[in-house]
């Protein structure tokens, strides 16, 4: 009998599902997703953990508790240690089955692989065919597997560099279509900064993608840039920093401060997220003193009121509009 | 140039004999207050951890005072205090100072290679000297740190309120100023003696607790609100988890206390998060072993790997049966709320043994 995979849509979901599916299909198991996140995925959550938590991770929760609703056989909870040599995640996926196990009363069947590219690929592999050691002994079909699902996340992350949202690119890969039309009609371009599980998740984030497609701006996520242009914005800090997204976040609020890239730019973070608060101070330091791109930054938080965050992305846009003389007042 | 830095426990004591040893200048920055606190949390981002308020606020108060040169460590994450100095700076430039920042990153948290780039920054100073003095600053704080385990062992059993805490100030305070080593052996064990001598142990039943968690919060009384104060009124003594001299031992010579840790914590916590998670993981499994009647976890609001930490202990409580506890701090500085939450777990606890006995 063919074994089902669950995977949780949420945290490092926007980033690496192409390749967690293709690994998972390939070594013979069946994928299934849990479902959108709504209210009663991040009730659950909110429910099953201490409150200091982050959105996202409660939310991580929900989908956990999705998974085991639909009686999957196994659920992939990784411990994601480095996507990068040298550089880190935040503290809380380094614990993230821990304290999944510890929330979630007699789970069972958890897929808790390590992750860990800081110090080079090699541990990386092994530990890919350690997991897919649960579904098959073919160790060259795991490699088969394993080498496939690079290839699909090097698209995946090709397609995206292209100007493509996680959401949209999981679509084209699908589908294997793409629609280049979709950028032709826009006013103004804004820098969307943050964590793809913060942005992407369209119930957390109150859809401010879509928001902002609808109201005629083209946006920008870290995920859209090139290496080379991170890089250049990394090289304006006097440190290099140890976290990989943030790395990114920084990299690219100075890349767009530099170069004139947008119009403006939005910071989107969690409540009482560790990381983002020391990023979000620097940029919005460095913006101030340079005065020549409006910066603002938005905190999501398990309230549900979309007014006040509606209001503040219209105000924010109206103000790009009229800086470009879009508007007349 | 004036030297200044955050402070941190009985850090300064250690730092101000270190660079007058080797002849430099230091501004020690005013003890820390609620000043300090406002002025730090002003300059902060809302989210940052109360130790990057403080220490801000450090050095705003060093710099008033006449500092020109900030002495801050770094580090390789994954806990955000490595990227404190580069953000502190450029709040502190935003405010107008004039000042040198030295950041210093231990790769790996090795304390020989911290000395090293260390004395990069001060050519003129033999090497010989800055080590001697080094060494003799470590062995204040040890002595320091000792003190202040029999401190936290003995005062719920003093004689006369308050008589242990003075003995233990005054003895501080001469340790401070002591500058030979046969000086602050003296000083040590006299001080010891005299708190000894203080109390009566027989006079109440003892209750044991476990004090863990960031050690920052652990350290500084200001910030935590002096809860081991509290707690040995109350009646408790307290264990704390943590100590400056036993925190850079560890990370200068590797002792295997890091294996100590993943094996206690194993099954809860399996590896390091960066922080003192994997601490505050392991030592709650250890106290709750050894028969503690009770562990408080303290964390600054925001910070990510305690919170890891906070879910975790939750389970080992009740896998061991032991009341645990978890206190955060933010910049409110209302302690009637702490000191009733404290009763309150003292209270279990007394309760807890009745209906087991």
């Amino acid at each position: 009998m063919v074994k089902t995979v669950g995977i949780p849509k949420a945290l490092l979901y926007y980033n690496f599902y192409p390749m967690w599916k293709t690994f998972f299909e390939g070594v013979g198991a069946n994928v299934i997703v849990s479902q959108e996140t709504n209210k009663k995925i991040v009730d659950d959550g909110i429910k099953s953990c201490v409150d200091s938590a982050c959105l996202p991770v409660k939310t991580y929760l929900g989908h956990v508790i999705d998974l085991i609703e639909k009686k999957v056989d196994y659920i992939f909870i990784p411990r994601v240690v480095s996507v990068e040599p040298k550089k880190y995640l935040c503290s809380k996926f380094l614990g993230l089955p821990d304290f999944v196990k510890s929330s979630i009363d007699n789970l069972q069947n958890i897929i808790d692989a390590e992750i860990n590219l800081y110090n080079g690929e090699k541990a990386f592999k092994k530990e890919a065919i350690k997991i897919g050691n649960i579904f098959t002994y073919d160790n060259k079909k795991i490699l088969q597997s394993y080498y496939n699902a690079l290839n699909i996340q090097k698209e995946f992350e090709d397609i995206m560099k292209r100007g493509y949202t996680a959401t949209e690119a999981f679509k084209i890969l699908e589908t294997k279509k793409i629609n280049d039309k979709v950028f032709t009609n826009y006013d103004i371009k804004i820098g969307l900064l943050g964590h793809s599980y913060d942005i992407m998740d369209n119930y957390i984030s109150m859809g401010i993608v879509d928001r902002l497609k609808n109201m005629g701006v083209k946006i920008y996520t870290i995920e859209m840039l090139s290496e080379d242009q991170i890089y250049y914005g990394i090289s304006k800090l006097s440190k290099d920093m140890f976290w990989k997204y943030e790395r990114d976040i920084l990299g690219a609020g100075l890349f767009f401060l530099e170069n004139n890239y947008v119009d403006g730019v939005i910071s989107v973070a969690a409540f009482g997220c560790g990381p983002d608060s020391l990023t979000e101070d620097y940029l919005e330091r460095m913006y101030k003193r340079k005065k020549t791109i409006p910066f603002m930054q938005l905190t999501i938080d398990e309230h549900t009121g979309e007014a006040g965050i509606l209001t503040r992305i219209e105000a924010f846009i109206d103000l790009l509009k009229y800086k470009k003389r879009k508007v007349v007042i | 140039m004036k030297i200044t830095y955050p402070h941190m426990g009985s850090l300064n004591i250690i730092l101000k004999t270190m660079f007058n040893g080797i002849g430099v200048e230091v501004i020690d920055p005013p003890p820390t207050t609620n000043k300090t606190l406002t002025l730090g949390v002003k300059n902060s981002p809302e989210f940052a951890c109360l130790p990057y308020k403080i220490n801000l606020g450090n050095f705003i108060e060093a710099l008033e005072k006449g500092a020109d040169t900030i002495i801050m460590l770094g580090g390789i994450g994954p806990c955000r205090f490595g990227y404190y100095g580069q953000v502190q700076k450029e709040a502190l430039i935003d405010l107008g100072y004039n000042f040198n920042m030295i950041i210093i990153d231990p790769p790996h948290g090795r304390l020989t290679a911290f000395l090293r780039e260390l004395a990069e920054y001060f050519p003129q100073v033999e090497v010989k000297t800055a080590i001697k003095s080094f060494i003799f600053s470590i062995k204040k704080m040890i002595a320091a740190d000792k003190l202040e385990k029999v401190l936290l062992r003995y005062r719920p059993y003093e004689i006369n309120e308050g008589i242990t805490t003075k003995i233990y100030e005054k003895t501080i305070k001469k340790l401070e100023n002591a500058t030979t080593n046969k000086e602050v052996n003296t000083i040590v064990s006299n001080g010891i003696e005299e708190i000894k001598n203080n109390v009566n142990t027989k006079s109440k039943k003892t209750i044991k607790i476990a004090l863990v968690g960031e050690i920052y919060m652990l350290l500084e009384p200001f910030t935590n609100m002096n809860i081991c104060k509290t707690l040995n009124e109350l009646g408790a003594e307290v264990t704390k988890t943590d100590y400056l001299s036993d925190y850079l031992i560890n990370s200068a010579f590797k002792l295997p206390q890091k294996i100590e840790f993943k094996k206690n914590a194993k099954g809860y916590l399996e590896r390091d998060i960066g922080g003192h998670g994997l601490n505050t993981v392991a030592n709650t499994v250890k106290y709750a072993k050894l028969g503690y009647d009770g562990v408080i976890h303290i964390l600054p609001f925001t910070c990510t790997p305690e919170i890891v930490a906070q879910e975790i202990i939750i389970k080992v409580g009740k896998d061991y049966n032991i009341p645990v506890m978890t206190l955060i701090y933010d910049e409110n500085t209302g302690s009637a709320g702490y000191q009733t939450r404290l009763e309150a777990f003292i209270d279990l606890i007394e309760r807890k043994r009745m209906n087991v006995s």
